[in-house]
């Protein structure tokens, strides 16, 4: 195997790997976009999120016995499906009694104020929870267990019979999983009623109140639904990669990276954001020690938005 | 002096923790008692820049960790000792302040803050890459003390109540002079601020530096006191998340915020960190949590501040009846000259598809009072946000005194003259009538003593002197505009460009307005004033200007103005004017 | 008109924001069926009185009564599911939604989902060129069609009061004279309840049976059109003499 076509296959297994794991991402960013959209809160507590969403899923796994019952290959897939209910009702309740006291239409008028007040008080809430998690269920590393981990679908012999792509099946269903999670959302946005009350209460809440919206619920369901997402979205994740109370901090710049990239406001350009952030840490490994994977996303996450705050793939851009 | 005597209270509050400190002789609470100091600093350093400009920093971990491990690498490979380590920290903490303020100020709200956690996150990695899991501060057993190693923790206790009192000195100082005036003002107003000539990033990087040196030498001393350093303990999100925690827990914006948000969470996180740790590995992280949590829902401005508006509201309720009005003063005589002050010629500005300002020229002479009215929506705002430069025109060349202005920046346009004031006003709610006025000063003052005359003299200009002294949200509205007004005059501007300064106003209330800006305009200020109705306007102004959808309609005396038919269209209606 | 056939009644109503009040005990009522019109320049408190009734700002003191009903209790929400409508200030489009989308979320009430088919007809019938630009995006729209899109949204509620806050501003008195004569034509065809707040005074009161002048927060006068044209105030509060 000659030089050139080792690194065709290093590129080529890496954008595979960055396609696959940027799905996964994108779906990450989705829940984040879907509570910023809506809310235009910016929930720092979403890393956290995701983190109990994968704790919820192992913990289904193995208290509800899902493996028995499903099978080894779909059990785990039930399992992480079970967690969006869960998650839904705790970031409704999440909101109910604390978010709900610093934003909606009364504090619209605060301005910096009021925002402030949200980024800390979220800030406090992903304190809780990390610490919180280290203090239930320890600082273990843990994973949702799929035979599909260890298995691949292999492509090849591409150009000549030197090159093989190995595509990992649990990246690959989760992946394709994310992409149908995202078009019944887009589905449920754009065409329901509710999707509409969403979005018309996002787009000018003052007005939605004049159309007998109820603007407190549509936010109250947003956070639910953004959370929901966002912690189905780690449960894919922790198929294949393991985790610990304090993950969440490692892709909460991530989702970060995605949404403001994507363009702050825009659900579906949250998804690219995500996309291109899995590729862009995927590729970077063929250049770049492994250990500087995080650094570099933060790194493209200042120059985003420092450079671009409006984003490369949303509509207009948000005026604060 | 002002300075010393304000730092009495916390010179007693120090001896009298000194005399604590020195009788606990229990290892591990001696060391509770350094942290609490150490923290409370690190929140000194946080308020520095979060608490005085409002930009709040969930990155100040940064320039902690830095110092810290710059401060234990420098002893560990070239032997340089911590007491050098000390001020070097600081500096490399103000240049990094320098470094991520100068891309990251161009951000606001959510995206600063969130920017500035990318970096100690970054950092954090970037130390684990380079293979520094785990750094210990070498034992040295020679003259321990040259490398600030001492077995008697007490005098870590005394060094860290030294570093706490440089830096409560340092924050006074900021705080009690135009550096920190001018933070504040940027905090509640930033376009004000700007319009009243501050320099508005100029201020804020001075603010990181300080803020990011602070730090630094935090960093470094706790590196000293605690001997290991980690990523996580210099980078981590719990580093950064303590400076803000204890900083809003106990008040932001004030010394005293820090240093009562640590004394009370410190020790509570530390020991039941040390009873509970092993069972609950995470528990102080749950209690600062937690502390966020209540703390934004029921105080949302910290200990200190609200146990100050309660005392506050409590002594103000006393004052009310005592009500010193604003003295009326006598109006002298005007002389409009034929010196052209501001030349605006042919002025645009759209926005998106909007015309909001379309071909506007007009002249003002020295003395004059000119009236610019309109509709709503007939493009005033806009004009006026034009000519102080908050937007840039299409086309068009504003002149003053001479000088071409257009697309100079707010202070710029300060400097150059021209003061403006607010439709929404947004006082600093806290300070007296007298410190509000001062910050607009601040533009031409040499010094401190220069500001306080300049703004005397504002404040009895528009009459307000006798409420120099009261805070400002104890005023009523027409008390407020006159404070605004008396914040432009302290600029000394040629030009008072004032926003819809009656409005709202009753009867009797704009009348006292329009005699204290005719008396403005008496002492040889040129004004332009833009007001929606003409009713107190007719009294005061010698011309108008009149918009309508972005352009000019009409110009001249008003006595022809109210007369003249396309004027009353556009106010009353094509009908009412056909009835005339 | 009889005290029974009143739709909206405001008695004593104060308001504002935190703690400055800018509304002072303004009583004001509207039969049902009448076109009512509160003229009043501006800073009078007519936005912040429109605000009050459909319960975005509380009241400070006073009472709303609306079909019968004390709406003091009933959230800003609520209120418009009891058949109040309110197209307010700068018309306030949901701007990323399309036209149809608009007109949609403005049927969001019971009553308007019920005669959603029916009352969109009529809309389009009434401002064609909302059917015209059905699909498209309400923030590309000009802001006179914005304007029509307002009214037609709240139209779409099935509505038993129509409030309109300044239907005319920003818009040229071409497009502003048309709107007054669209808002014609549908009351001629619905009968429908209208408050309209305008500072184009003489169209207002005009159109108007019963008009109330707002000063300062405070009802200064009210009458008919014939009483308040002939009134000399009105001029003063505007032009100053």
């Amino acid at each position: 195997m000659s030089a050139t076509e080792i690194l065709i296959e290093s590129i080529l297994q890496a954008v595979v790997a960055g396609v696959s794991l940027g799905a996964i991402y994108g779906l990450l960013c989705v829940g984040l976009a879907m509570i910023f959209s809506i809310m235009r809160v910016i929930n720092f507590a979403q890393g956290d999120f995701m983190m109990l969403g994968m704790y919820a899923a192992y913990y289904i796994l193995i208290g509800l016995g899902l493996q028995p019952l499903f099978g080894d290959i779909v059990g785990p897939y039930v399992a992480i499906m079970l967690v969006a209910p869960i998650l839904f009702v705790f970031g409704w309740a999440i909101h109910r009694t604390l978010i709900r006291q610093v934003t909606g239409i009364r504090t619209a008028e605060m301005e910096a104020e009021g925002h402030y007040a949200q980024l800390i008080l979220t800030l406090g809430i992903a304190l809780v929870l990390q610490n919180g998690a280290m203090i239930l269920f320890g600082a273990k590393l843990l994973s949702v267990r799929t035979p599909l981990a260890s298995d691949a679908w292999v492509f090849g012999p591409l150009f000549g019979d030197a090159i093989l792509i190995f595509l990992n099946k649990a990246r690959i269903v989760a992946a394709i999983a994310s992409v149908l999670i995202i078009l019944l959302l887009w589905l449920a946005i754009s065409r329901t009623l509710l999707g509409k009350s969403l979005r018309a209460a996002a787009d000018n809440p003052e007005a939605a109140t004049y159309m007998g919206i109820d603007v407190d619920r549509a936010h109250r369901i947003a956070f639910g639904l953004g959370t929901a997402i966002t912690a189905v979205a780690g449960g894919f994740l922790a198929t294949s990669y393991p985790f610990h109370p304090f993950v969440g901090l490692e892709y909460v710049i991530v989702m970060y990276a995605g949404v403001v990239l994507g363009g702050i406001g825009s659900v579906i350009g949250a998804f690219w954001g995500g996309m291109t952030i899995g590729l862009v840490q995927q590729l970077s490994i063929l250049v770049l020690p492994q250990q500087l994977q995080n650094a570099t996303i933060f790194v493209v996450f200042l120059i985003i938005v420092i450079l671009r705050p409006q984003g490369f793939f949303g509509r207009v851009a948000e005026r604060t | 002096m002002d300075l010393l005597r304000s730092l009495i209270p916390f010179f007693i509050f120090a001896a009298v923790y000194l005399v604590i400190a020195l009788l606990v002789t229990n290892s591990y609470y001696q060391l509770i008692i350094t942290l609490v100091l150490v923290w409370a600093s690190f929140g000194l350093s946080w308020n520095m820049l979060s608490g005085y400009t409002g930009l709040i920093s969930f990155g100040h971990a940064s320039f902690f960790g830095l110092g810290a491990f710059a401060t234990v690498l420098a002893q560990r490979y070239l032997g340089i000792s911590p007491w050098f380590m000390l001020p070097i920290s600081a500096l490399i903490g103000a240049g990094a302040g320098l470094l991520i303020g100068l891309p990251t100020f161009r951000l606001r709200g959510h995206y600063f803050a969130l920017s500035m956690l990318a970096y100690p996150l970054a950092f954090f990695y970037t130390f684990q890459w380079l293979g520094y899991p785990e750094v210990t501060v070498p034992r040295v057993l020679d003259n321990p003390a040259l490398y600030m190693q001492f077995s008697d923790g007490r005098v870590y206790t005394v060094l860290a109540l030294l570093l706490l009192t440089i830096i409560v000195i340092v924050t006074r100082m900021v705080e009690r002079s135009r550096f920190g005036m001018s933070l504040v003002a940027i905090k509640q107003n930033e376009a004000a601020a700007d319009a009243a000539g501050v320099n508005v990033l100029a201020w804020k990087l001075r603010a990181i530096a300080v803020s990011g040196a602070i730090a630094g030498a935090v960093g470094a001393f706790y590196a000293v006191v605690i001997l290991v350093i980690t990523p996580n303990s210099a980078f981590g999100m719990l580093v950064s998340a303590q400076a803000l925690t204890v900083a809003m827990f106990g008040g932001v914006g004030t010394v005293w915020g820090p240093i009562i948000g640590a004394a009370f969470l410190i020790p509570i996180a530390e020991t039941l960190h040390a009873e509970l740790g092993s069972y609950l590995p995470g528990i102080q992280g749950v209690v600062y949590g937690l502390a966020i949590i209540v703390l934004i829902i029921a105080a949302p401005e910290g200990v200190f501040w609200k146990a100050r508006d309660l005392f506050m509201r409590r002594s103000d309720t006393e004052r009310e009846f005592e009500d010193a009005d604003v003295v009326t003063l006598p109006t002298a005589r005007r002389q409009v000259t034929d010196e052209t002050v501001l030349e605006v010629s042919g002025v645009s500005k759209s926005f998106g598809g909007l015309k909001a300002v379309s071909d506007v020229s007009f002249a003002v002479k020295r003395g004059e009072i000119l009236g610019i009215i309109g509709p709503n929506g007939a493009g005033k705002t806009t004009l006026f946000n034009v000519l102080n430069g908050f937007q840039k025109p299409d086309a068009g060349r504003i002149v003053l005194n001479g000088v071409d202005i257009t697309g100079l920046k707010p202070h710029q346009v300060c400097l150059a003259g021209a003061g403006r004031t607010f439709q929404i006003m947004r006082p600093f709610k806290r300070w007296s009538v007298a410190d509000n006025v001062k910050v607009g000063a601040y533009a031409r003052a040499e010094d401190e003593a220069d500001a306080e005359a300049i703004a005397r003299d504002a404040v009895r200009r528009v009459g307000l002197a006798p409420l120099s002294d009261r805070i400002a949200s104890t005023l009523t509205t027409k008390e407020l505009r006159l404070m605004e007004l008396a914040r432009a005059v302290a600029g000394k501007p040629d030009l008072l460009l004032l926003d819809e300064t009656l409005a709202g106003l009753g009867g009797d209330e704009a009348k006292q307005v329009v005699d204290v800006v005719r008396g403005l305009a008496a002492s040889g200020l040129t004004i332009v004033i833009i007001e929606h109705t003409m009713q107190a306007m007719v009294q005061l102004v010698d011309r108008f200007v009149v918009l309508d959808h972005g352009e000019l309609l009409a110009e001249g005396l008003p006595e022809n103005i109210t007369r003249d038919p396309k004027v009353i269209e556009a106010y009353l209606g094509a009908k009412w004017a056909a009835h005339g | 008109m009889a005290e029974a056939t009143s739709l909206l009644e405001v008695r004593g109503l104060s308001a504002g924001y935190g703690d400055v009040a800018v509304l002072h005990d303004v009583s004001i009522r509207v039969p049902a069926g009448a076109f009512v019109a509160i003229v009043g320049p501006n800073g009078a408190g007519k936005t912040t009185l429109f605000k009050t009734l459909s319960g975005v700002l509380p009241a400070m003191g006073g009472s709303i009564t609306f079909d019968g009903e004390d709406f003091s209790g009933v959230p800003a929400h609520d209120r418009p599911h009891r058949g109040l409508a309110h197209v307010p200030e700068g018309r306030q489009m949901f701007a990323s939604l399309s036209v149809r989308e608009n007109l949609e979320m403005g049927a969001y009430t019971e009553a308007g989902r019920k005669a959603w088919t029916d009352n969109i007809e009529k809309i389009y019938a009434w401002l064609p060129v909302l059917a015209e630009r059905a699909d498209q995006l309400a923030g590309t729209l000009s802001g006179g069609e914005q304007q029509m899109l307002a009214i037609g949204r709240g139209l779409a509620s099935a509505p038993k009061l129509l409030m309109l806050d300044e239907p005319s501003m920003g818009l040229a008195p071409a497009i502003a004279d048309f709107v007054f004569e669209k808002l014609m034509e549908i009351r001629r065809d619905t009968g429908l309840t209208i408050l309209l707040v305008e500072q184009r005074v003489a169209e207002a009161l005009q159109l108007a049976d019963h008009g109330y002048v707002l000063e300062t927060g405070r009802v200064a006068l009210e009458g008919t059109h014939e009483t308040l044209k002939a009134d000399d105030r009105i001029r003063q509060a505007y032009l100053g003499m």
